[in-house]
């Protein structure tokens, strides 16, 4: 057995607290602020003080570093702490290296935390080249106007379209249902209910891309705390504990650029998916619901498809009408509404909604079966990440 | 914006797009420098390993299938098809929005030498509508607005092909 596939963190760690801050556009106050409020909120949910915190993974993009968080939350004692790179990219991969620093020993509470103005500041979906690039992938695309992130998945989103005879409407019947679970979530910016035709007559960006298949910018905070499963039965959730039973990442081959990938109809995570099933000892049927990273909303079909849900190809068709991928549907997608609808916290997010679905606590709530394992993964097309957490 | 002629097409691309990121020419790291000076001249050079013979795109210091630091600069015929693309209409810039340049395309062409060897670029002198994958294109060379010693390699369709 290859040494990739020894699940050295399988049920070791467990997710104790879930915290976020309210969502919006214009948060009016500062990140290190956004940050404390949602790691705070989360203490409160699990039960325990911030000064406990000994262990940090932090988003590489997060403005927030250790000493700032460690001298205004008043931590005695940082032992163990780390970044992951990138913004989607990290979005599960966080959980997976929390879970590795409980599992060595490390530190007893970690925090994983994303803390950001996305929309008052720092606007991540606009061009944010220099005037004159000194080389790198940049150079050899900017000048052409490939400039932002609707540019680069937009080639993805086209070949796949032309591959496989997906249609704008199948991605629409992604945006309608992300929209409706939205509607269902008070935490949700944008809880308007849509119809495919407004999908289909929103403002062309970048065509194939329609405005409703974009996820939004806002500004905003979420954190998750973790533990030892053996600690997590002094806590506040100890009668439902949720264990993380396995994680991958993956990047590769041919990525940076993120266009020049060979097969630009598949996302990048079919080896991060290969690596998960493995380790884990699963597949796609002992999974009860889905958060995928929804940055565009094509992407939940590529992830249906490398995650092996369907044969490549035959998402469009589990995706049309919506009704298999609703909160009542066989396979429950973004039951929070996603980065289209809920908010747009790099992933993070996700992942509290897979522990609301799991405690039972969702605003959309699968009303006729038990949701006990969940996979949450972002895919940005230059790296995935994946993360299985269940009911322990 | 987004003017569309009595054809009910959008108008083509004539040009580069102006006042956007272009690189700077005194600060490319050296193993990128071959892309710009052939372009210059006229020619679309790609980097070629010199052990093993591979193209690569986008340039890098080591060929990343036999890892030799030996490459030249290999003149490609500029022929390829489209291999995916997008229709900006929306702008993400400032000079897009002001100087009113949308629908404008980016289209990954794969050069007919070597099996996913690609690069980003333009195709003009074609309707946005009119755009389709594999349609086959050729290179020609055209300086950028803001900077006539940056020369950028677009693509026409190949009429011919």
């Amino acid at each position: 057995m290859s040494s990739v596939n020894i699940n050295g963190i399988k049920d070791k760690a467990a997710i104790v607290g879930i915290g976020e801050t309210e969502f919006s556009w214009d948060s009016g106050r500062s990140e290190i602020q956004l940050a404390c409020e949602a790691i705070k909120a989360a203490c409160d949910d699990a039960g325990i003080s911030p000064h406990q915190i000994d262990g940090l993974v932090r988003y590489e993009m997060d403005t927030n570093h250790e000493t700032l968080l460690v001298q205004t939350l008043g931590i005695p004692n940082l032992r163990h702490w780390e970044s992951v790179s990138y913004g989607g990219g990290a979005g599960n991969a966080v959980v997976g290296h929390a879970a590795a620093a409980i599992s060595a020993g490390f530190c007893n509470y970690v925090v994983c935390f994303r803390a950001a103005n996305l929309r008052s500041q720092l606007r991540l979906g606009q061009a944010r080249n220099p005037e004159r690039i000194a080389g790198g992938a940049q150079a050899f695309a900017a000048p052409w106007g490939n400039m932002a992130p609707v540019h680069h998945f937009g080639m993805f989103v086209r070949r796949y379209m032309h591959m496989y005879g997906a249609t704008s409407q199948h991605f629409g019947w992604v945006a309608v249902t992300l929209r409706e679970h939205a509607s269902r979530n008070p935490r949700a910016l944008r809880r308007t209910p849509i119809t495919l035709d407004d999908h289909q007559n929103s403002r062309m960006v970048a065509d194939p891309l329609h405005l409703l298949d974009i996820c939004q910018e806002n500004d905003g905070a979420a954190a998750i705390i973790m533990t030892s499963t053996d600690r997590a039965k002094d806590l506040r959730h100890a009668d439902t504990p949720i264990l993380v039973e396995a994680a991958a990442q993956g990047s590769g081959p041919q990525n940076d650029g993120i266009i020049y990938r060979p097969d630009l109809a598949m996302a990048e995570s079919v080896n991060t998916a290969q690596d998960l099933w493995a380790r884990a000892k699963l597949g796609p049927s002992d999974i009860d619901a889905l958060m995928f990273y929804d940055h565009f909303t094509p992407f939940c079909l590529l992830n249906l498809e490398a995650y092996g849900f369907l044969p490549f190809g035959e998402a469009k068709d589990f995706v049309d009408g919506g009704q298999n991928i609703r909160f009542d549907g066989t396979l429950p997608i973004n039951t929070h509404g996603g980065n289209h609808s809920e908010a747009y916290i790099h992933g993070l997010t996700h992942v509290q909604e897979a522990v609301r679905l799991i405690r039972g606590t969702s605003s959309s709530q699968p009303p006729k079966k038990s949701i006990n394992r969940v996979l949450s993964c972002s895919s940005v097309a230059q790296l995935s990440a994946a993360v299985v957490i269940r009911r322990g | 914006m987004d003017e569309r002629e009595q054809s009910g097409k959008s108008r083509p691309m004539v040009g580069p797009l102006e006042g956007i990121p272009l690189p700077d020419l005194e600060r490319l790291p050296d193993y990128e420098r071959g892309f710009w000076d052939a372009s210059r001249n006229g020619e679309l050079r790609i980097q070629r390993c010199l052990a093993c013979g591979m193209l690569r795109h986008l340039p890098t210091p080591m060929c990343p299938h036999c890892h030799s630091l030996k490459y030249e600069w290999s003149e490609v015929s500029g022929m390829g098809v489209v291999y995916s693309f997008i229709i900006v209409r929306n702008p993400v810039h400032a000079a897009i929005r002001e100087k009113e340049q949308i629908p404008y395309n980016i289209c990954l062409i794969e050069l007919e030498e070597q099996q996913c060897l690609r690069i980003c670029s333009n195709v003009i002198n074609i309707a946005p509508e009119d755009i389709q994958i594999n349609m086959p294109v050729k290179a020609t060379f055209m300086p950028a607005v803001d900077e006539p010693a940056v020369v950028l390699p677009m693509f026409i369709p190949d009429l011919k092909a």
